[in-house]
Protein backbone atom coordinates (compact mmCIF):
# COMPACT_ATOMS: atom_id res chain seq x y z
CA UNK A 1 0.00 0.00 0.00
CA UNK A 2 1.25 3.48 -0.85
CA UNK A 3 2.61 5.67 1.89
CA UNK A 4 1.10 9.15 2.04
CA UNK A 5 2.31 12.47 3.31
CA UNK A 6 -1.21 13.76 3.97
CA UNK A 7 -1.97 12.55 7.50
CA UNK A 8 -4.92 14.74 8.39
CA UNK A 9 -8.63 14.96 7.68
CA UNK A 10 -8.76 18.77 7.75
CA UNK A 11 -9.64 21.22 5.02
CA UNK A 12 -9.78 25.00 4.96
CA UNK A 13 -13.52 24.89 5.67
CA UNK A 14 -13.21 22.49 8.60
CA UNK A 15 -10.41 24.60 10.09
CA UNK A 16 -12.53 27.76 9.95
CA UNK A 17 -15.46 25.93 11.55
CA UNK A 18 -13.14 24.50 14.21
CA UNK A 19 -11.70 27.91 15.10
CA UNK A 20 -15.18 29.47 15.32
CA UNK A 21 -16.34 26.57 17.51
CA UNK A 22 -13.37 27.06 19.85
CA UNK A 23 -14.09 30.79 20.12
CA UNK A 24 -17.74 30.00 20.90
CA UNK A 25 -16.79 27.44 23.54
CA UNK A 26 -14.33 29.91 25.12
CA UNK A 27 -17.14 32.49 25.28
CA UNK A 28 -19.39 29.89 26.89
CA UNK A 29 -16.81 29.07 29.59
CA UNK A 30 -15.97 32.70 30.36
CA UNK A 31 -19.57 33.85 30.45
CA UNK A 32 -20.95 30.73 32.08
CA UNK A 33 -18.41 30.60 34.90
CA UNK A 34 -17.38 34.22 35.39
CA UNK A 35 -19.78 36.77 33.95
CA UNK A 36 -23.31 35.32 34.05
CA UNK A 37 -25.26 36.67 37.04
CA UNK A 38 -27.02 34.12 39.26
CA UNK A 39 -30.63 33.56 38.26
CA UNK A 40 -33.40 34.85 40.57
CA UNK A 41 -34.90 31.38 40.91
CA UNK A 42 -32.09 28.94 40.17
CA UNK A 43 -29.17 30.92 41.56
CA UNK A 44 -25.78 29.69 40.32
CA UNK A 45 -27.34 26.52 38.97
CA UNK A 46 -28.28 28.54 35.91
CA UNK A 47 -24.65 28.23 34.80
CA UNK A 48 -25.54 24.74 33.62
CA UNK A 49 -28.02 26.25 31.18
CA UNK A 50 -25.23 27.19 28.74
CA UNK A 51 -23.89 23.64 28.83
CA UNK A 52 -26.77 21.25 29.32
CA UNK A 53 -29.43 22.68 27.01
CA UNK A 54 -27.22 23.04 23.88
CA UNK A 55 -25.83 19.52 24.48
CA UNK A 56 -29.39 18.15 24.74
CA UNK A 57 -30.44 20.04 21.59
CA UNK A 58 -27.48 18.63 19.66
CA UNK A 59 -28.22 15.13 20.97
CA UNK A 60 -31.64 15.29 19.34
CA UNK A 61 -30.13 16.82 16.19
CA UNK A 62 -27.47 14.10 15.90
CA UNK A 63 -30.00 11.29 16.28
CA UNK A 64 -32.35 13.15 13.93
CA UNK A 65 -29.61 13.11 11.28
CA UNK A 66 -29.18 9.37 11.93
CA UNK A 67 -32.92 8.78 11.52
CA UNK A 68 -33.21 10.86 8.32
CA UNK A 69 -30.11 9.22 6.81
CA UNK A 70 -31.52 5.80 7.73
CA UNK A 71 -34.81 6.60 5.98
CA UNK A 72 -32.89 7.79 2.91
CA UNK A 73 -30.95 4.52 2.91
CA UNK A 74 -34.09 2.40 3.15
CA UNK A 75 -35.86 4.38 0.42
CA UNK A 76 -34.93 2.64 -2.85
CA UNK A 77 -34.62 5.84 -4.89
CA UNK A 78 -31.95 7.30 -2.59
CA UNK A 79 -30.30 4.07 -1.38
CA UNK A 80 -26.58 4.58 -0.97
CA UNK A 81 -24.02 3.43 1.59
CA UNK A 82 -23.13 7.12 2.00
CA UNK A 83 -26.36 7.56 3.99
CA UNK A 84 -25.45 4.57 6.14
CA UNK A 85 -22.03 6.07 6.79
CA UNK A 86 -23.51 9.45 7.75
CA UNK A 87 -26.05 7.73 10.03
CA UNK A 88 -23.29 5.83 11.84
CA UNK A 89 -21.06 8.89 12.26
CA UNK A 90 -23.88 11.00 13.63
CA UNK A 91 -25.01 8.25 16.02
CA UNK A 92 -21.50 7.98 17.44
CA UNK A 93 -21.33 11.73 18.11
CA UNK A 94 -24.90 11.58 19.44
CA UNK A 95 -23.92 8.94 22.00
CA UNK A 96 -21.12 11.18 23.32
CA UNK A 97 -23.52 14.13 23.51
CA UNK A 98 -26.21 12.04 25.25
CA UNK A 99 -23.71 10.89 27.87
CA UNK A 100 -22.65 14.52 28.38
CA UNK A 101 -26.29 15.65 28.61
CA UNK A 102 -27.10 12.99 31.18
CA UNK A 103 -23.97 13.74 33.22
CA UNK A 104 -24.59 17.50 33.32
CA UNK A 105 -28.26 16.86 34.08
CA UNK A 106 -27.27 14.67 37.03
CA UNK A 107 -24.86 17.30 38.36
CA UNK A 108 -27.53 19.98 37.97
CA UNK A 109 -30.04 17.64 39.65
CA UNK A 110 -27.76 17.24 42.65
CA UNK A 111 -27.74 21.02 43.12
CA UNK A 112 -31.44 21.55 42.42
CA UNK A 113 -33.14 18.41 43.74
CA UNK A 114 -30.50 17.13 46.16
CA UNK A 115 -30.04 13.84 44.29
CA UNK A 116 -28.13 12.83 41.19
CA UNK A 117 -30.81 10.56 39.80
CA UNK A 118 -34.56 9.97 39.99
CA UNK A 119 -36.48 7.43 37.94
CA UNK A 120 -38.28 10.33 36.39
CA UNK A 121 -39.94 10.05 32.94
CA UNK A 122 -37.52 12.43 31.22
CA UNK A 123 -34.36 11.05 32.82
CA UNK A 124 -35.34 7.44 32.30
CA UNK A 125 -36.33 7.93 28.65
CA UNK A 126 -33.03 9.78 28.03
CA UNK A 127 -31.06 6.92 29.61
CA UNK A 128 -33.04 4.52 27.42
CA UNK A 129 -32.05 6.59 24.36
CA UNK A 130 -28.38 6.24 25.32
CA UNK A 131 -28.68 2.48 25.80
CA UNK A 132 -30.50 2.05 22.47
CA UNK A 133 -27.89 3.97 20.51
CA UNK A 134 -25.03 2.14 22.23
CA UNK A 135 -26.80 -0.99 20.99
CA UNK A 136 -27.04 0.60 17.55
CA UNK A 137 -23.26 1.15 17.51
CA UNK A 138 -22.70 -2.44 18.69
CA UNK A 139 -24.88 -3.61 15.79
CA UNK A 140 -22.71 -1.63 13.40
CA UNK A 141 -19.69 -3.58 14.66
CA UNK A 142 -21.18 -7.00 13.88
CA UNK A 143 -19.82 -8.94 10.92
CA UNK A 144 -22.11 -8.70 7.89
CA UNK A 145 -22.04 -7.50 4.31
CA UNK A 146 -22.22 -3.67 4.07
CA UNK A 147 -25.75 -3.81 2.61
CA UNK A 148 -27.12 -6.18 5.26
CA UNK A 149 -25.51 -4.19 8.05
CA UNK A 150 -26.81 -0.91 6.63
CA UNK A 151 -30.38 -2.24 6.40
CA UNK A 152 -30.36 -3.65 9.94
CA UNK A 153 -28.86 -0.46 11.36
CA UNK A 154 -31.27 1.79 9.46
CA UNK A 155 -34.26 -0.04 10.95
CA UNK A 156 -32.81 0.05 14.48
CA UNK A 157 -31.78 3.71 14.10
CA UNK A 158 -35.32 4.77 13.13
CA UNK A 159 -36.90 2.77 15.98
CA UNK A 160 -34.42 4.19 18.51
CA UNK A 161 -35.14 7.74 17.31
CA UNK A 162 -38.83 7.33 18.23
CA UNK A 163 -37.70 7.87 21.83
CA UNK A 164 -36.69 11.48 21.05
CA UNK A 165 -40.23 12.96 20.80
CA UNK A 166 -41.11 10.94 23.90
CA UNK A 167 -38.26 12.66 25.78
CA UNK A 168 -39.19 16.09 24.45
CA UNK A 169 -42.87 15.87 25.44
CA UNK A 170 -42.38 13.85 28.64
CA UNK A 171 -42.28 17.03 30.74
CA UNK A 172 -45.77 17.89 29.49
CA UNK A 173 -47.29 14.41 29.38
CA UNK A 174 -46.20 13.18 32.83
CA UNK A 175 -45.52 14.71 36.21
CA UNK A 176 -41.74 15.00 36.28
CA UNK A 177 -39.21 16.77 38.44
CA UNK A 178 -37.61 18.31 35.39
CA UNK A 179 -38.87 21.77 34.54
CA UNK A 180 -40.52 22.47 31.16
CA UNK A 181 -38.30 23.82 28.36
CA UNK A 182 -36.63 27.14 29.28
CA UNK A 183 -36.54 28.25 25.65
CA UNK A 184 -39.20 27.82 23.02
CA UNK A 185 -40.58 29.56 19.98
CA UNK A 186 -43.28 31.29 22.06
CA UNK A 187 -41.54 31.99 25.34
CA UNK A 188 -38.18 32.23 27.07
CA UNK A 189 -37.59 32.31 30.80
CA UNK A 190 -34.56 34.60 30.57
CA UNK A 191 -33.33 37.50 28.45
CA UNK A 192 -30.55 40.04 27.94
CA UNK A 193 -26.92 38.88 28.07
CA UNK A 194 -27.99 35.47 29.41
CA UNK A 195 -30.09 34.87 26.32
CA UNK A 196 -27.29 36.12 24.04
CA UNK A 197 -24.76 33.84 25.69
CA UNK A 198 -27.13 30.91 25.51
CA UNK A 199 -27.37 31.38 21.76
CA UNK A 200 -23.59 31.75 21.44
CA UNK A 201 -23.23 28.42 23.31
CA UNK A 202 -25.85 26.84 21.08
CA UNK A 203 -24.08 28.01 17.92
CA UNK A 204 -20.73 26.80 19.35
CA UNK A 205 -22.21 23.33 19.97
CA UNK A 206 -23.70 23.27 16.47
CA UNK A 207 -20.28 24.15 15.01
CA UNK A 208 -18.63 21.46 17.16
CA UNK A 209 -21.13 18.93 15.83
CA UNK A 210 -20.53 19.97 12.20
CA UNK A 211 -16.75 19.86 12.71
CA UNK A 212 -16.90 16.43 14.33
CA UNK A 213 -19.16 15.15 11.57
CA UNK A 214 -16.76 16.33 8.86
CA UNK A 215 -13.79 14.59 10.46
CA UNK A 216 -15.68 11.47 11.55
CA UNK A 217 -17.11 11.07 8.05
CA UNK A 218 -13.63 11.28 6.51
CA UNK A 219 -12.36 8.76 9.05
CA UNK A 220 -15.25 6.44 8.11
CA UNK A 221 -14.30 6.82 4.41
CA UNK A 222 -10.76 5.70 5.25
CA UNK A 223 -12.05 2.79 7.37
CA UNK A 224 -14.13 1.66 4.38
CA UNK A 225 -11.15 2.05 2.03
CA UNK A 226 -9.00 0.05 4.46
CA UNK A 227 -11.58 -2.75 4.50
CA UNK A 228 -11.69 -2.72 0.70
CA UNK A 229 -7.88 -2.87 0.46
CA UNK A 230 -7.83 -5.72 2.98
CA UNK A 231 -10.37 -7.62 0.91
CA UNK A 232 -8.45 -7.01 -2.32
CA UNK A 233 -5.21 -8.18 -0.71
CA UNK A 234 -6.92 -11.32 0.65
CA UNK A 235 -8.31 -12.10 -2.83
CA UNK A 236 -4.89 -11.52 -4.42
CA UNK A 237 -3.23 -13.82 -1.86
CA UNK A 238 -5.85 -16.50 -2.52
CA UNK A 239 -5.26 -16.21 -6.28
CA UNK A 240 -1.50 -16.52 -5.71
CA UNK A 241 -2.02 -19.65 -3.59
CA UNK A 242 -4.23 -21.22 -6.24
CA UNK A 243 -1.73 -20.37 -9.04
CA UNK A 244 1.16 -21.85 -7.06
CA UNK B 1 -18.01 39.63 43.20
CA UNK B 2 -19.73 37.24 40.79
CA UNK B 3 -16.62 35.06 40.68
CA UNK B 4 -16.61 34.95 44.48
CA UNK B 5 -20.24 33.90 44.39
CA UNK B 6 -19.41 31.04 42.03
CA UNK B 7 -16.52 29.91 44.21
CA UNK B 8 -18.68 29.92 47.34
CA UNK B 9 -21.58 28.02 45.86
CA UNK B 10 -21.21 24.61 44.32
CA UNK B 11 -17.84 25.40 42.74
CA UNK B 12 -16.76 21.80 42.36
CA UNK B 13 -20.06 20.76 40.87
CA UNK B 14 -20.33 23.55 38.32
CA UNK B 15 -16.69 23.76 37.27
CA UNK B 16 -16.59 19.96 37.26
CA UNK B 17 -19.53 19.94 34.85
CA UNK B 18 -17.73 22.26 32.44
CA UNK B 19 -14.52 20.21 32.69
CA UNK B 20 -16.49 17.00 32.15
CA UNK B 21 -18.21 18.26 29.01
CA UNK B 22 -15.18 19.88 27.40
CA UNK B 23 -12.93 16.99 28.49
CA UNK B 24 -15.31 14.40 26.99
CA UNK B 25 -15.47 16.25 23.68
CA UNK B 26 -11.67 16.71 23.68
CA UNK B 27 -11.07 13.01 24.41
CA UNK B 28 -13.45 11.92 21.65
CA UNK B 29 -11.77 14.35 19.22
CA UNK B 30 -8.26 13.24 20.21
CA UNK B 31 -9.06 9.55 19.73
CA UNK B 32 -10.84 10.21 16.42
CA UNK B 33 -8.01 12.31 14.99
CA UNK B 34 -5.42 9.81 16.25
CA UNK B 35 -7.16 6.97 14.42
CA UNK B 36 -7.57 9.15 11.31
CA UNK B 37 -3.87 9.97 11.32
CA UNK B 38 -2.96 6.29 11.64
CA UNK B 39 -5.21 5.24 8.77
CA UNK B 40 -4.13 8.20 6.62
CA UNK B 41 -0.52 7.03 6.89
CA UNK B 42 -1.48 3.60 5.53
CA UNK B 43 -3.68 4.69 2.63
CA UNK B 44 -2.81 6.29 -0.71
CA UNK B 45 -4.04 9.82 -1.35
CA UNK B 46 -6.62 8.60 -3.87
CA UNK B 47 -8.60 7.24 -0.90
CA UNK B 48 -8.79 10.72 0.63
CA UNK B 49 -11.30 12.66 -1.48
CA UNK B 50 -11.11 15.77 0.74
CA UNK B 51 -7.50 16.50 -0.35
Amino acid sequence: MNESNVLHTGTRGSRIIGILALIGLAWMVVFGLLISPPDEVQGDNVRYLYLHVPAAFLTFTAFGVTAVSSILYLWKRTRSLTWDRIAGCSAEIGVVLTAVTLATGMLWGKLSWGVYWRWDALLTSTALLLVMFIGYLALRGLEASPQVRARRCAIVGIIAFLDVPLIHFSVNWWRTLHQPASIGPRKTTFDGPMLLSFFVSLVAFILVYIWLMMHRNRLAMMEQAMDDHGLQMAIAERHAEVSA
Amino acid sequence: MMLASVIQHHVLNIVGGYVLVLGSLALFTWRMLGRARKLASQLPDKDKPWI
